[in-house]
């Protein structure tokens, strides 16, 4: 993924993936993750049979 | 209902995670720093950057996300999506997205994609269905 320029490129980027991402039923794909300093990898499946998760994607801008 | 709201009142019962992706509006980018999406966003004072370029590197990524979690401050931990992006392609998560998922792995609340459908205060009816279904103590 590049940087996205302006709303063309957005709602293009968004109907590629958005058919493509888990909906409500599915399982949710796995990832490992590090935190802001590049340490303590979580991974999502560890959770499970645990604690459900509430993921919030977002950036500062 | 704000994401630190419900971070406290549910942090308890419910792993919070969030996950730095691609910026949405860097300076190089689809830029909001001027104009009436500039307007707008003072109106909202939003604590949104706009002096952001999109980091070209993890290093730098890792750097943007700890502005950013020191800046809005909701308490939750960062974690920070690699440059090839794949969280956030698996997720479909750019700009903004909210996701539930229960003990067995599976989705159970998807939010819409952000902005506008970005909406904190649904998650929270989610997860109180969902405590309550499972009597999750």
């Amino acid at each position: 993924m590049d940087t996205i320029h302006n709303r063309q490129e957005a709602s293009s980027w968004q109907k590629r993936h958005n058919t493509l991402a888990p909906k409500v039923g599915d399982l949710a794909p796995d990832f490992t993750l590090s935190d802001i300093r590049g340490e303590n990898p979580i991974r999502l499946s560890d959770f499970q049979g645990k604690k459900p998760v509430a993921l919030i994607f977002g950036s500062f801008t | 209902m704000s994401l630190h709201n419900l971070y406290q009142e549910f942090s308890s019962q419910i792993q919070f995670i969030k996950v730095y992706i691609r910026e949405a509006h860097p300076v190089d980018g689809w830029w909001f720093g001027k104009g009436i999406m500039s307007t707008l966003l003072n109106l909202s004072r939003s604590k949104a950057s706009r002096n952001l370029y999109d980091p070209k590197t993890l290093e730098e990524r890792r750097g943007a996300a700890g502005d950013c979690e020191e800046s809005l401050q909701f308490g939750i931990k960062t974690y920070v999506d690699e440059m090839d992006d794949l969280v956030n392609k698996a997720y479909a998560a750019w700009p903004t997205r909210l996701y539930l998922i229960n003990i067995e792995g599976t989705v159970i609340y998807a939010g819409g994609l952000g902005p506008f459908g970005f909406k904190p205060g649904v998650l929270k009816q989610a997860i109180e269905k969902h405590i309550t279904e499972e009597k999750i103590p």
